[in-house]
């Protein structure tokens, strides 16, 4: 049966040759900024928590869960990744989970690769971000408003990236627009309430027991404070 | 040079006009032989390229929208569907094109080694950062997918149920996997922290020390104009020559 995430994942063959490449344009440019940015404010630690990060991304959308009707979901991330590593951190991790599912598994192609992270590594996590930072504003700071903010983000960045794909579908002529927003962005709210509910569970968990790991984005370089330099001499 | 020759491939097959099967077969053909020559064989890339197939569906519905000759109509009751030839033919065109896209893909990476990727993609001007952050995924991604199938195996040796018992509510499960995630998201950056102080103790200071990959040189220039050579003239025999319906 489909796993309607995946669907994001879209092969080489999907869109047409001007849709994709304009795609990997967007995509390198918002890539660009995001690794100047995030060299910005990221020391030396970055490195290695990025990637063990990325590879954190990959494995929490292993766990899955049944959805009536015979198929399941799993977690895309895009927001979690924002909101736990800050947007710009958070951009390049997803880009690079893609790139790596696209490269090494076979979860989409190489030429589609572009419009994939974009869908779901840019828009998810860069304006899931965003909209995080807003709503949170409006419910009266961070502390407050996290998870509703977190929840409707969450669920806006998955139903954004399938109305995306579907415009880029229709755009190649691949299917026409109301047959692939019927199908992608009516699969993708079911999906998105999902992505919404393990976000905040997964946020209230991380607040439950660290606390201080979301205030992550917040720190300023250069303080190596690890759990375990701290027992070094 | 695999990368370029990999994506020249991919892109001259997504510019294919519609309906140029016998372009799209040749392709595959060659693929095969290359294949063949790398001692991996058809069937293994036949095998990896099925993963593709689930979003085959998305195509679908052009079977119906384009107009054009019928070839069937279902009724649905409250409404009929029509497909057509130029549906078909498009449809096919979308199917053929994508696997033999993903077996190309499949081919690059059966016939090279992670760490070559790296240097070919460092070679394309990948940013250092993230080059480096790949290679570290890919380092830690087996030790953190095990991490996550042991906690899914704790999750279901606890979550007995008796036969005919209702099943928990979608939200609940959802909720026990945002659990999971946390508690993933918090194992893996104590192993960030605990990576970090590793490479701390061996020297790092923020640069990554890297084995310089060697230069290109001539001949890998020459293999690279000669595959663009060779699949632009494809492209132009595909459009002009072969004949499509």
């Amino acid at each position: 049966m489909v796993t309607p995430p995946f669907l994001l994942h879209a092969p080489d063959g999907f869109f047409s040759t001007p849709v994709a490449l304009a795609m990997w344009a967007a995509t390198i440019a918002v890539l660009a900024i995001s690794l100047r940015k995030a060299g910005e404010d990221l020391d030396e630690r970055a490195v290695p928590l990025m990637g063990v990060m990325a590879a954190f991304i990959f494995a929490a959308q292993m766990f899955n869960f049944q959805i009536p009707g015979g198929t399941s979901g799993h977690l895309l991330g895009g927001v979690l990744a924002g909101v736990l590593l800050g947007p710009w951190a958070g951009t390049i991790v997803m880009a690079c989970v893609v790139g790596v599912q696209g490269l090494v598994f076979q979860d989409g192609g190489l030429v589609s690769m572009g419009a994939n992270i974009f869908n779901m590594g840019i828009v998810g996590t860069l304006g899931g971000f965003a909209l995080y930072r807003i709503i949170a504003a409006a419910l009266g700071g961070e502390l407050k408003g996290r998870l509703p903010a977190a929840a409707i983000a969450a669920w806006v960045s998955v139903e954004a990236a399938a109305v995306l794909a579907a415009f880029q579908l229709a755009l190649s002529d691949t299917t026409s627009l109301g047959a692939a927003l019927v199908a992608m962005a009516g699969w993708h709210a079911l999906i998105g309430i999902g992505e919404a509910v393990i976000t905040v569970a997964a946020l209230s968990f991380i607040a439950a027991s660290r606390a201080d790991l979301l205030e992550m984005r917040h720190m300023r370089p250069s303080r190596p404070r690890t759990a375990l330099s701290g027992e070094l001499p | 040079m695999k990368i370029v020759a990999t994506v020249g491939f991919i892109l001259a097959l997504s510019l294919l006009p519609v309906g140029s099967f016998i372009a799209i077969g040749a392709a595959w053909a060659a693929l095969v032989a290359l294949s063949m020559a790398a001692r991996i064989g058809p069937v293994r890339m036949v095998r990896a390229s099925f993963v593709a197939l689930p979003f085959a569906a998305a195509a679908l519905p052009l079977l119906f929208t384009k107009d054009g000759d019928a070839i069937g109509t279902m009724d649905f009751g409250l409404f009929a569907l029509t497909a057509t030839w130029p549906g078909l033919i498009a449809v096919l065109t979308i199917l053929f094109k994508s696997w033999v896209s993903v077996q190309a893909a499949t081919m690059l990476i059966f016939t090279t080694r992670f760490h070559d990727l790296m240097h070919g993609f460092e070679r394309l001007r990948l940013p250092r950062l993230m080059v480096a952050i790949i290679s570290l995924m890919y380092r830690y991604l087996a030790v953190l997918t095990g991490e996550s199938s042991r906690m899914m195996r704790a999750r279901a040796a606890r979550s007995a149920a008796l036969p005919g018992a209702k099943r928990p509510s979608v939200r609940w499960q959802a909720s026990v996997v945002g659990n999971m995630v946390g508690a993933l998201f918090l194992r893996s950056y104590e192993r960030s922290e605990r990576v970090y102080v590793a490479m701390q103790a061996r020297g790092y200071d923020g640069t990554m020390v890297r084995h310089e990959a060697p230069p290109l040189g001539l001949p890998g220039f020459a293999a690279i104009g000669s595959v663009a050579v060779a699949l632009a003239a494809f492209e132009l025999v595909a459009f002009l020559w072969l004949p499509r319906p």
